[in-house]
């Protein structure tokens, strides 16, 4: 395979299914993503995030004993988090709207259904790579914006006015 | 007037470090997009089918042998909703999608599941994924069938 892109790219799949951690390694793999490692709950992706670096977490929603919620709002928000700005995509079946939202109001970067495919998935680490997000830190939230779209017709009133007054740069 | 500490503080992605560098995240852009990747990741999908299927069959046995344990019912039947249509049997996944949203929904609006409505849901998830060919016109009109049963007593519970 020609320079994929993924050559330095640490990958972490936290997933309590050994049949669906196989298949996503599988699958990144065929993209040129070969350091991958997993964790079958959040509690273990916790401490392998602090000892090994990662670069993007593919991360279940439904595991004991902490679940992808948790884990995501750990990674953003502990004090001694070894990197906040990771990006997450949760790979989940729950898709019912309030659970979306749920992982939304978490933190993840991206949310895909089971049955996954490849293609979904592609494009899913595509938007990351392409379209990075902006974080968002206020009193009750931090990660990416939750903002997906500009509303160009939108009528009702900027709530965020004044939001954009302070940038910082983190790196 | 607000006070700092409500204001947002965004911060642009160029201030945070990137999963990719630049010239990287072209390359990666260019790979995830090639034909060549994706035959790559069908094949790799391919090679994981037989192993899915087992695997759907040892959670469709957990589910026969869940009985009223509707927590167990819920979680083998995400599992199965979750692989079912990877391993290719698209019949089964939507059925037990119809499982998962029944149970989901009348957990929502706090009223109690249909033991036999369950059952009924489970037996057909059984008989789907141990069917050769089970993806065909006889199953996607089960599943039609139950998804209109499970719609209107979910409409039924809902107004009850």
């Amino acid at each position: 395979m020609p320079e994929a892109g993924f050559e330095n790219l640490k990958a972490l799949i936290v997933e309590d299914n050994a049949h669906m951690r196989t298949l996503l390694r599988a699958v990144l793999n065929s993209a040129g993503i070969k350091q991958i490692m997993d964790a079958s709950n959040g509690q273990t992706a916790l401490t392998m995030l602090r000892e090994h670096k990662s670069d993007l977490v593919l991360c279940d929603l439904a595991m004991k004993p902490m679940d992808g919620l948790e884990f995501t709002r750990r990674v953003r928000n502990d004090e001694h988090s070894p990197n906040p700005f990771v990006p997450i995509i949760m790979i989940t079946g729950h898709t019912e709207k309030y659970r979306v939202e749920a992982a939304r109001d978490a933190g993840v970067t991206e949310f895909l259904a089971k049955p996954i495919t490849a293609h979904n998935l592609f494009a899913r680490i595509a938007e990351i790579v392409e379209r990075p997000r902006a974080f968002v830190r206020c009193d009750n939230y931090f990660g990416p914006d939750r903002r997906r779209h500009v509303q160009d017709d939108y009528g009702g009133p900027w709530r965020r006015k004044d939001d954009f007054q302070q940038e910082v740069d983190v790196r | 007037m607000k006070s700092a500490r409500n204001k947002a503080q965004i911060i642009a992605p160029d201030a945070y470090p990137q999963m990719l560098s630049k010239p990287n995240a072209a390359r990666a852009l260019k790979t995830l997009r090639a034909g060549e990747t994706a035959e790559r990741a069908k094949i790799a999908m391919e090679a994981q089918v037989p192993a899915m299927r087992a695997a759907i069959l040892e959670y469709v046995e957990a589910l026969e042998q869940a009985g009223t344990d509707m927590r167990i019912v819920f979680e083998r039947s995400h599992d199965i909703r979750g692989f079912a249509e990877t391993a290719g049997l698209v019949t089964t996944g939507r059925i037990a999608d119809i499982l998962c949203r029944y149970i989901d929904d009348m957990e929502r609006i706090k009223k109690p599941l249909d033991a036999t409505l369950v059952a009924l849901n489970v037996s057909v998830i059984g008989r789907a994924a141990r069917a050769e060919g089970s993806d065909t016109t006889m199953g996607d009109t089960v599943a039609q069938e139950l998804a209109a049963l499970v719609a209107k007593r979910l409409a039924d519970a809902s107004q009850g």
